[in-house]
Parts: structure tokens; sequence; C-alpha cells
């Protein structure tokens, strides 16, 4: 056991070397970092609240003096908002990514085990897979009413059938294996089997499928933010900044700009960590999707 | 062949029954009181509850969601809350304009997901491979409603190139011109990412395909590179380009989803988001179960593609 606890532990060490060699990785994980640390310090770095309004310097210009972003159709100030913005746009985006995989490892693990239960909840799968992913997320957030809470909880939704898939094929692969057998015939408990044994080894597909399919879910998030389906303004939020610039677009072309800007910058910083991710598991699939598992 | 097809297309069945109940379902278990919502707040609460033994809102949902099949079979889905017009002529009046932007995007998906995969994959590790890669990442990651908004300001006000709203497809008048140039920059926004993924995973298929031994033999038989490229490896490329190209269709009917809304095209999307907007739930019904089952048609044909291309995958 303890052997078994250190190969694994070097594997992860393996993992996290040959991520940390790949330059664009590297590069990848420096942006979200970044993006982070603006995210935490925003009240300290943004020379605005981000309700703080200026209203007699509406719709002003980039290079304004004191608004190097210039200011909003408020008077707000656009370097501010999207500095506090940040906060929101990364919760959203990374929060359901993290519950999702928490939600579907259980789910995973239990279908892959009992095979009739199992063949239940592929089926549901089955069928949420039959709706497009944007799609999906409006659904949900129309039925159930705008609202942050809201729409982590469609985005965890829509995540489901294709975390459970990761899981369900990584757990039925671990439950052919001789180790499993040998822990059937000592009559350990199935509880303990899947949850003590078979998880250490199932979480790693889940943890790299989070990592691949980080960047949508982003643009997901800020996407239906930006219908209104989301987060609610007056919160700064990317996705809440584009559509109020989406308004002004003839007046003030960098009010909705430059949250824009921001918002690409960090889902190419998620695609090339979730590119790294993959390369540094497996460098032969250099960029297969694993979306859905081929029939 | 033809039974694997039928096979395939049967499959789809208890699928489709699935997406019913989960579209039937999401509505009417939504918290707030159908009939509540259409009497408004301030109705008593007899009339609401005449309203709801009228519309069958207090039977078993089960029931409720026979009795809706039922009619749906038949064509029936409903009248519109806001319009009080049937939501099938809703549908039936905009699904063309989607399948036509559906289809110039997935067009485009296709035909440059492919053309930059060859030329990046068909030359790997030159200085064209760098440049089309990282252009890729960059499109593969710009989301569709902000693209929308850029390609509208740029091409449409500054430069006024192209029209900036799809509402004109719908007059009388437009000739195929006109509905072309009205296309061009909201199947550009639907099919940027998309394209940008399919080129991404397709260049790696090329960079296997020009590894194998039959390369080599073409180019021991002295051929140009671009008929290697273009001819031999595009032939092993096929099938698996196919498949990938085929799962881009969920991404598309997302993105297309926010162009319609973006540059106000008459579609089903932005049909659906108006209907969201005022809670009128028999369209959003309608507009969300024909998205999925075009969605649902254009898997399995995607799918029966692929394998009708692949001599493996037949038999």
């Amino acid at each position: 056991m303890s052997a078994a606890a250190t190969a694994r532990g070097s594997a992860v060490a393996e993992l996290a070397r040959a991520f940390l060699r790949d330059r664009t990785a590297s590069a990848g994980l420096a942006i979200l970092a970044l993006t982070g640390a603006t995210a935490l310090l925003a009240p300290v770095l943004a020379p605005f609240g981000p309700d703080e309004a200026t209203p007699s310097l509406r719709l002003a210009p980039p290079l304004t003096p004191g608004h190097p972003l210039g200011l909003d159709h408020q008077g707000r100030d656009v370097l501010s908002r999207i500095l506090h913005g940040a906060q929101l746009t990364l919760l959203t985006g990374l929060a359901p990514v993290i519950a999702g995989a928490l939600v579907a490892i259980p789910l995973g693990l239990v279908a892959a085990w009992y095979e009739r239960i199992g063949a239940v909840i592929m089926l549901a799968m089955d069928v949420l897979f039959a709706f497009p992913m944007a799609l999906l997320a409006i659904l949900v957030t129309s039925s159930l009413g705008p609202g942050m809470i809201n729409l982590l909880l469609s985005l965890v939704i829509v995540l489901l059938p294709y975390n459970v898939r990761v899981v369900h094929q990584a757990a039925a692969a671990q439950k052919a294996l001789p180790y499993v057998e040998a822990l059937r015939a000592c009559g350990t408990p199935v509880r303990k089997i899947l949850f003590v044994e078979l998880l250490p080894n199932v979480a790693p597909a889940a943890i790299v499928y989070g990592a691949t399919v980080l960047g949508s879910i982003v643009v997901t998030a800020a996407g239906l933010s930006f219908l209104g389906l989301g987060v609610q303004p007056p919160h700064a939020e990317w996705g809440v900044m584009i559509a109020e610039g989406r308004n002004v677009v003839f007046l003030a072309p960098h009010v909705a700009a430059l949250p824009g800007l921001a918002l690409t910058l960090l889902v190419i910083a998620c695609n090339l960590l979730g590119d790294g991710v993959r390369d540094a598991l497996d460098p032969r699939t250099r960029a297969t999707l694993g979306h859905r598992g081929d029939p | 062949m033809l039974s694997l097809a039928l096979r395939r297309s049967f499959a789809t069945v208890p699928v489709l029954l699935g997406v019913s109940f989960v579209v039937f379902a999401a509505l009417h278990l939504a918290p707030g009181d159908a009939a509540r919502t259409i009497l408004g707040y301030g109705a008593t609460e007899e009339r609401v509850q005449a309203l709801r033994a009228e519309l069958g809102l207090d039977r078993p949902l089960l029931i409720q969601f026979g009795d809706w099949l039922w009619a749906l079979l038949q064509g029936d889905l409903g009248r519109s809350i806001s319009l009080g017009v049937p939501v099938s002529d809703i549908i039936l009046d905009k699904i063309w304009a989607s399948l036509l932007l559906m289809g110039a995007s997935f067009a485009l998906t296709a035909v440059f997901g492919l053309l930059f995969a060859a030329l990046a994959g068909g030359a790997h590790r030159t200085v064209r491979d760098r440049l089309v890669t990282i252009s890729m990442l960059v499109l593969a990651s710009l989301p569709p409603f902000w693209l929308g908004i850029v390609l509208l300001f740029v091409f449409g006000l500054q430069l006024r190139l192209l029209p900036i709203s799809g509402v004109g497809i719908m007059e009388e008048s437009a000739t195929i011109l006109d509905i072309a140039r009205h296309l061009v920059l909201p199947a550009v926004t639907t099919a940027a990412s998309s394209l940008a993924v399919v080129a991404r995973v397709t260049r790696s298929f090329f960079i296997d395909a020009m590894g194998e031994p039959y390369v080599l033999a073409a180019r021991a038989r002295g051929l140009s590179e671009t008929r290697i490229v273009t001819v031999e490896a595009m032939r092993n490329v096929l099938p698996a380009f196919v498949t990938i190209a085929g799962l881009q269709i969920g991404y598309l009917f997302g993105s297309a989803l926010f162009s319609e809304i973006v540059f106000n095209w008459p579609g089903i999307g932005l049909q659906l988001y108006q209907a969201i907007l005022q809670r009128d739930f028999p369209v959003v019904q309608g507009c969300v179960l024909a998205i999925a089952v075009v969605f649902v048609i254009g898997n399995l044909i995607a799918d029966l593609l692929a394998i009708a291309l692949d001599p493996r995958r037949r038999g």
C-alpha cells in the first residue's frame, strides 16, 4: 500500500515536471495566476471602486487623465471595473468546473460499479448530451431564473454528462484490473473500494478533463451573464460589461472592447493550460478532443 | 452499412424522448406558477386556480407530459403566451433562417478548418505551422458574443462594408446576393472558434499521417509535397476530420445563438432569447426542442458520414 502510494506520488510529480517543462502550459498557468492575483488584489490595485461614477466624464475615451482605459456609460472607470470584474468572471468560470468534477466522481464510480444503475445513469447522461452546451445552460437558467447561484448550478448540470462519462470510462477500466479483484476477494466493502482505492486512480482523468474544458466554461459563463441570465448588473463581470458596452458601441467602442480583450486573454490562458495538462499526461494525444466518448 | 445506419437512427428515438422530457420538465418544475405568470400578480387566487385546472396544471406531471407528448407528435406545441399564435407556426417561420446560418457556419468551419490544418500539419515545425497554430489558438479563444460586436463595429459601422442586422433577409425583395451579404458577419462570428478547434485537432492528424510509410513511399515516387498533403495524407485524415467537424455542431449551435442576438438575425435563437425575456414558456419549450432535435439529427448525419468514409468502420 505504501509502495503504491509512493509510486502514485512520483507519478504526480512526474506529471507536474512534464507540465512545467512545457513552455506554453507554463505561460497559460502564469496568465491564469496573474488573473487570480488581480482578482484578489482588485480593491488595492484599482484606482476606483467598481460602482464609483464620475458622471461628467461619461463615455470618455481611454487615456483620459486619471482613467487610462476610459469610462463607461455611467461614468465608471473601465480599468477599475475590469480589475474587479476578474473576481466574478473567474469564480463563475472555475467554480462549476471544480464542483462539476466533485459531483461527477461519485456518479461515475457508482455507474461503473453497479451495471444496472450505471445503465440508467448513462442513459440520462446521453439525453443531456443531446443538448448543445450553451442551449442546456440557457434552458436551466431560464427555468431557475437569472442570478449567480443559478448560473453556477446550470453550468454544473451542463458539465455533468461530459464529466460522468470521463469518470465512468476511467473507473470501468480500473474495475477490470487484478488489484480490484483482489480487494473484492478479500471482502473489502464496496464503499471502501470505490472511494479509497479507485478514487485516486480515477481523479486524474477528471482533473485533466476539467483543465481542457475550462476555456469553454469561462466563455459560456460570461456568455450567460452577457445575455442577462447570469451575474446581474450593476455587478462588475466581464460578460455583463460587454453587454453594457454593446449598447454604446457607436459612441464608445472601448466600453465593450476592453473587457472582451481581457476575457479573450483569460480564455487563451485556459486553453494553453488545457493543452499543457493533456500533453503532460499523454504526449501522444496531442490535441484529440475527449468531449464525446467514441461509441 | 444500411442496417448499421438504421440501427443508429433507431437509437436516437429514446434520446429524443428523453430530450422532450427534459425540456418539458425543466419548465414545469421551475419555481413559480405558470398560471400565475400568465395572469400576473394582480390576479385573484380563484382565477389562478381556475386557469390551472383549465391548463391541466393540477394533474400529475407524468400525465401532463403524456398529453404534451401526444400533442407534440401531432405537431401541436401549444400557443405563445405573448403573441397568441401557435408555437409551431413561429418555429416554422423562423427555422429556415437558423438553418441557413448554421449551414453557412458549418461550411466555413469544415472548409477553413481543413485548409488551415493542411497548411500547418503538412509543414510541421515550419514558420507557417507556427503562425497558423498561434492564430488558431487565438481564434479558438474568442468569445462569439464579443467577436460579433467587434466585427459589427469594424465592418458594419467603420468600414460600412457589410450590413449589421439580419432582419433584411426577411424582406420580399431580398435577392440571393442580399442574403449572402447579410450572412457574412453572423456566419464568421458563429464559425470562428469551431473552425479553429477543428483546425487544431485536424492538424495533429496531418502530422501523424505525414510520418506514415505511405507518405515516404509517395516522396520516393517523386510526388510533389502539395499532392502528398492534399491527396495522399488527406485521404487518411478525412474520416477523423469528419468526426471532429461533426462534434463541433453543438458548439456551432451555441455560438449561433449569440450571433443571432448580436446581429438581430431572425432565427430560432433570437426568438428563444426574446421568449425567455418575456417568460413565454411555450415558445421557449418549442425553440429549445427544435434546436435539440436538429442537433441530434446533425450528429446522426455526421456519424453516418464518418462511417461511410472509413472502410474500417463499415460492416
